[in-house]
């Protein structure tokens, strides 16, 4: 490369914006253990079937 | 000859005979002795044993005090020296207690929020403030403080075991938990902050901004988080002032530049005045004319027939079109004002909740659309706002169906909930939420706070079954799974001891309210200084807040109930139907027990699926210890959350609401289902509405929908990331080139670390909503 390419960005993380106990947190870094282990564990929930049977 | 001890902390101090003297002097004291010299003679003789005897030059404290309890015994003082070993363990235990407290004080002072759990026990803390950690020492020092001299030694031994877990403790002896502030009430007349006086407000953009800081005030003055519960009946009053004033000024300009009339604004104000006190009516929103019509001769007199209609025509449009641009400035300025305001010495921005949907005026229904434009927008840089948590009251004929009034804004709700996670979902026609609901009384209007607080029977006065003013007092959760272990797969011995813990609960919820009874009204200056509370307005600065306060709720919450049903029979509700009528079992006695509780005391006992903020690890860290890792039941790093089917179980969104839902008729003081959505909601809303209407059917009263939102600052893509950003593909952490932002057109030079501030797509949506004013639609 002949000239310095400007980089943007670097050391900034994504956010994850996640609801836990009712709230809305705008980073994980923030959640005690226990909730990051819950938010860890979770599996999404089938929207294929039975919601017609209502 | 003994110069020297050596401290417990391993100081080297002086040695000091009399302190030797003293004690024994003080546990013969505490037995009716007053024998100064014998105490003397008696430590003269622990010297000379140890120095003797032991041949002890530098002795330690403990060698001291064992010398001191042979010595008693030996001279025939056994009650004298059991006395000293008691006094010893008093000792101990306040030693142990300090250097306990000390230690948190030292993590919490070098250790960084990201290696200190507690420092991270409520996420929307940032424990790693000066402000932060500032309100952690006052906290950890309050809990302890009040654990040896406040609470009764039998709640604070369960606390410490875990069987219970008294929630907000740091609070016991200062606040309640939190309110429902009704804005209508609080905004007429205006109201003083504690700080100073602010008038009634009078357009749209002061009522938002009011709003804002009722909530701020009333969180300063409570432990818990603040709802509005009538958020768009109460901004529909600000509406409709802007639109009577931006009606004036229109019609104003119409008429100078239609037949130069001089003055016009004062004219047309005077003219305007006269008719509504005249007829007791206003020019407001609705298409209706008749305001209209009775300003048109009037107006005629002044600009002449043909004028007449093209001016009110002309004022009519500009100023629906301004009113509502109006209405979505304020909305915006209230999701920044409620992300970026702090309470709590700026530790934390206000909890704050609003409930709307139901109001179907004009007005109201511009209210409604805006906060969810805005919230749909996102903060400066397009952020996912974190507060207010919004509420979307659902109800059949109002916003339920096609057709109904507000339909199209329940469709807007789930598509702003599908990118921002807000609003959740409250449903009124709920069994036990339509018992309260009265037509064309928002106050009969079921509302939620916070995480899922609700607040609506009302023992105390029946005739006050309202949410205005009203909020919980405290709240106390028990350990279920802890009682199951216990119970060794007895059911029986499961439901006494239930029984037994309810019993020491809701005993001690009372002896909390007996602290809280006896505070002034001027302990919370806005709170109660200002009417908010149910009644208050009645008292004056020193009066005691003990009667008005029975407006609130007693509760008591539990964790765990998959956990506990593990416990007891090997499989939880999600499960097993066995399991499942257990659960119900399990959680209807202990409502019962809060119903008989409120008959027997005339309080409002509640029961509340615990939302566990600090506790989900909590309680499992201590059985962990106690009884071992057992599958299923503390194999895990928390409990799952109240009644909830635990999070790592597969089950379909459908049966997780069928199952849940029963659950929500029993918790009177607050319960919520989550469901986790896969992928990006908002290319699938249909599925998304699916899952509120089926929470409907199902009997839910408080419900939302979880997906990932997930947003990279650089470029500003907001949605799902996995390992790499779908649009500019750099990996967490990592930089990209300026040139790969500029031709994604994402780049803006603002700053050094961010290409593009705001998103693209967000910003397309922003101008085109704000022009929108037709509310037929």
């Amino acid at each position: 490369m002949g000239t310095q390419e400007k980089m943007i960005g670097e050391g900034v993380k994504f956010e994850r914006i996640r609801r836990i106990t009712g709230y809305l947190v705008g980073t994980l870094d923030r959640f005690n253990n226990g909730k990051r282990a819950e938010e860890r564990d979770r599996v999404k929930h089938s929207v294929q079937t039975g919601l017609e049977k209502l | 000859m003994i110069e020297k001890i050596t401290k417990r902390d391993g100081r080297v101090v002086d040695f000091d005979i009399s302190k030797i003297t003293n004690a024994i002097f003080k546990a013969a004291q505490a037995l009716g002795g007053n024998d100064l010299e014998m105490a003397q003679s008696l430590a003269e003789q622990v010297i000379a044993y140890i120095e003797n005897d032991l041949k002890i030059q530098n002795p330690t404290v403990e060698q001291i005090q064992d010398a001191v309890e042979r010595t008693l015994i030996e001279n025939g003082h056994a009650r004298t020296a059991k006395e000293y070993i008691l006094y010893r363990a008093e000792r101990t235990r306040v030693r142990d207690m300090n250097t306990r407290l000390m230690k948190v004080y030292e993590d919490l002072t070098f250790k960084d929020a990201s290696d200190n759990d507690i420092k991270r026990e409520n996420a929307n803390i940032d424990g790693d403030t000066a402000m932060g950690t500032m309100l952690k020492y006052g906290s950890e020092g309050a809990k302890q403080f009040y654990q040896m001299f406040v609470l009764d030694p039998k709640y604070s031994a369960a606390h410490a075991e875990g069987d219970i877990h008294i929630h907000d403790l740091d609070f016991l002896t200062l606040t309640t938990t939190c309110c429902q502030i009704d804005l209508i009430k609080l905004f007429k007349g205006g109201f003083s902050t504690g700080h100073g006086f602010l008038r009634e407000p009078n357009d749209i953009q002061s009522y938002s901004a009011l709003a804002c800081i009722a909530i701020q005030s009333n969180q300063n003055d409570q432990h818990g988080g603040q709802s509005i519960p009538n958020f768009d009946y109460a901004m529909a009053l600000g509406v409709k002032k802007t639109f009577r004033k931006l009606y004036i000024k229109n019609l104003a300009k119409a008429c100078d530049i239609l037949a130069g009339v001089e003055n016009a604004e004062d004219t047309i104000k005077s003219m305007v005045t006269a008719l509504e006190n005249e007829n007791g009516i206003s020019p407001d929103l609705a298409n209706s004319n008749a305001f209209d019509e009775l300003l048109s001769p009037k107006l005629a007199e002044l600009v002449g027939q043909e004028n007449t209609q093209k001016a009110i025509v002309f004022s009519r449009s500009y100023s629906a079109k301004e009113t509502d641009r109006a209405t979505y400035q304020a909305m915006e300025a209230l999701v920044h004002n409620l992300n970026t305001m702090h309470s709590r010495a700026g530790a934390q921005i206000p909890f704050s909740s609003i409930n709307y949907g139901m109001d179907t005026s004009p007005e109201g229904r511009m209210v409604i659309r805006n906060v969810l434009l805005a919230t749909d927008a996102g903060l400066g840089n397009g952020e996912t706002p974190i507060f207010p948590i919004h509420i979307f009251k659902v109800k059949d004929g109002i916003n339920y169906n096609p057709g109904e009034p507000n339909y199209d804004l329940f469709k807007l709700a789930c598509k702003v909930s599908a990118k921002r996670l807000f609003p959740n979902f409250s449903f009124i026609d709920a069994p036990f939420n339509l018992q309260y609901y009265k037509p064309g009384d928002p106050n009969t209007e079921v509302a939620y706070m916070g995480c899922r607080t609700r607040v609506m029977a009302n023992h105390y006065d029946p005739t006050r079954e309202v949410v205005g003013g009203r909020g919980n007092l405290s709240f106390t959760s028990i350990n279920l799974p802890r009682i199951a272990i216990k119970a060794n797969h007895n059911v029986d011995f499961f439901f006494e001891e239930l029984d037994r813990k309810l019993s020491l609960v809701t005993a001690q919820l009372m002896d909390r309210y007996k602290i809280q009874a006896a505070k002034k009204v001027r302990n919370y200056p806005f709170l109660m200084g200002q009417g908010i509370w149910l009644d208050s307005d009645k008292l004056k600065p020193d009066d005691e807040v003990g009667e008005v306060l029975k407006h609130g709720t007693l509760t008591v919450g539990f964790i765990g109930l998959a956990e506990c049903l593990k416990a007891l029979i090997g499989k939880h509700h999600g499960e097993s139907q066995e399991a499942q009528n257990l659960g119900l079992d399990i959680i209807g006695f202990m409502r019962k027990r809060m119903d008989e509780a409120t008959q027997k005391t005339g309080f409002n006992y509640s029961l509340i699926a615990t939302p566990a903020e600090g506790l989900s690890g909590r309680f499992v860290r201590i059985d962990k210890q106690k009884f071992g890792v057992i599958p299923g039941v503390t194999d895990r790093e928390y409990y799952t959350n109240s009644f909830h089917v635990p999070v790592y179980y597969e089950i379909s969104a459908f049966d997780k609401i069928r199952l849940e839902a029963p659950y929500h008729a029993l918790t009177n003081g607050g319960h919520i289902s989550y469901i986790e959505l896969d992928g990006d909601p908002l290319k699938n809303l249909d599925a998304f509405e699916a899952v509120v209407r089926c929470m409907k059917e199902a009997g839910i009263g408080y419900g939302s929908i979880n997906h990932p939102v997930d947003r990279d600052p650089v470029c500003g893509y907001t949605g799902i990331i996995d390992e790499v950003c779908p649009r500019c593909g750099r990996r967490d952490g990592e930089a990209v080139s300026e040139e790969l932002l500029k031709k994604l057109g994402v780049y803006t030079g603002n700053t050094e670390t961010c290409g593009y501030c705001g998103d693209i797509n967000e910003e397309h949506d922003r101008q085109m909503n704000t022009n929108t004013v037709d509310l037929s639609e």
